[in-house]
């Protein structure tokens, strides 16, 4: 219990210093802390200096182009959402997307279940492997403050 | 002078008749025979006459019957395939396949179109369970009879690439399905207003600038 506390408190401690957000990532649920929580340690064991993830990050992620290598087409998390993450995006065959923001659609980043399927799913479309825990922290944290 | 009288009607009549007879229709008496409707055209949609090749003398409204007993797809009722399948495209009722088709459709959920679904195995189990049970060979809908003819012995994993479909289509340019506002052939939503709920009837088409 003091554990969680303290937890909880320290992430909120490294948001704020991180300055991601307003509403941010503090409107995250049980789940998905829990979810940022394990990326942001397993990212740490990749570079113990990251403090926290940054919005600002997760903008220049989302919005990298990368050429694919089978495809032979420019991809990036943008190509289907547009680079305003408020706004309703298509999927490659025409179907409407909802916006990714938090703001715009309360569903995003509530179910940590979906949100890891959906990172398998499209990591894989862009950058042909998996997003690295980094990534998907930076991801959210951008979803999140917008 | 006389002959002639005669034979230009005749030969009118031959040439509209081999027209709208053609080679994709031959076998479709149901009413369904072009994609176009008199509503796609109204409503200021003039553009559409140039992509056209013909509406004079289309069909009566109404159609239907002429193969199976059900005119329509029901909509999909599985919340499953709702939320595995229709984040990316149109949710195709079970009937447009056999039940070969979607079997090899799962199998290979890890390359589907280029795309890994990350579909866990129960999930795939409980997709195929509804799919199958609903496919084509199983479906009493005219559309499904006629795929189901149509494709013969083949495991069709395009339902894009399906003759039926495919024939029905012809008379729309490729270009119209890359407007930005339908992207593909495969999103059938985009024209078939009320597709989702399983009834892709001509009438009910309206092809978006």
């Amino acid at each position: 219990m003091q554990k969680k506390g303290l937890m909880l408190g320290g992430l909120a401690a490294l948001f704020i210093a991180g300055g991601a957000l307003a509403a941010g990532p503090a409107d995250l649920n049980a789940g998905m802390r829990s979810l940022m929580d394990r990326y942001l340690s397993e990212a740490q064991k990749k570079e113990p200096s990251l403090k926290a993830f940054s919005a600002e990050e997760g903008k220049k992620f989302f919005n990298a182009k990368r050429m694919h290598s089978t495809a032979k087409e420019e991809r990036s998390c943008s190509t289907c959402h547009t680079s305003n993450p408020l706004n309703p995006g298509k999927t490659p065959v025409g179907k409407t997307i909802e916006p990714m923001a938090h703001s715009a659609n309360k569903d995003r980043f509530t179910d940590p279940q979906k949100v890891e399927k959906w990172f398998k799913r499209n990591c894989a479309w862009v950058l042909e492997r998996e997003c690295t825990p980094e990534e998907k922290g930076d991801f959210i944290t951008y979803m999140m403050s917008n | 002078m006389k002959i002639r009288s005669v034979l230009v009607p005749i030969l009118a009549v031959g040439a509209l008749a081999l027209f709208y007879g053609g080679p994709g229709y031959a076998a479709d008496t149901s009413g369904h025979g072009s994609v176009y409707t008199r509503e796609a055209l109204s409503g200021g949609k003039k553009a559409l006459l140039a992509e056209r090749e013909s509406e004079e003398g289309e069909r009566g409204e109404g159609g239907g019957g002429g193969g199976g007993e059900n005119e329509r797809f029901s909509a999909v009722e599985s919340p499953l395939y709702k939320k595995e399948c229709s984040s990316c495209h149109f949710l195709y009722q079970a009937g447009f396949l056999p039940a070969h088709s979607w079997t090899m459709l799962l199998n290979t959920s890890d390359k589907h179109f280029g795309e890994d679904l990350a579909l866990d195995d129960k999930t795939k189990t409980d997709l195929l369970a509804y799919l199958t049970a609903n496919s084509a060979e199983k479906s009493d809908t005219e559309w499904s009879v006629k795929i189901m003819r149509s494709i013969g012995s083949s495991t069709p994993g395009r339902i894009t690439k399906i003759p039926y479909i495919e024939s029905k289509h012809r008379k729309i340019r490729r270009d119209v399905f890359k407007r930005p506002s339908i992207k593909s052939f495969s999103n059938c939503g985009a024209c078939h207003t009320k597709g989702a709920g399983g009834n892709f009837e001509e009438r009910t088409v309206v092809i978006p600038k």
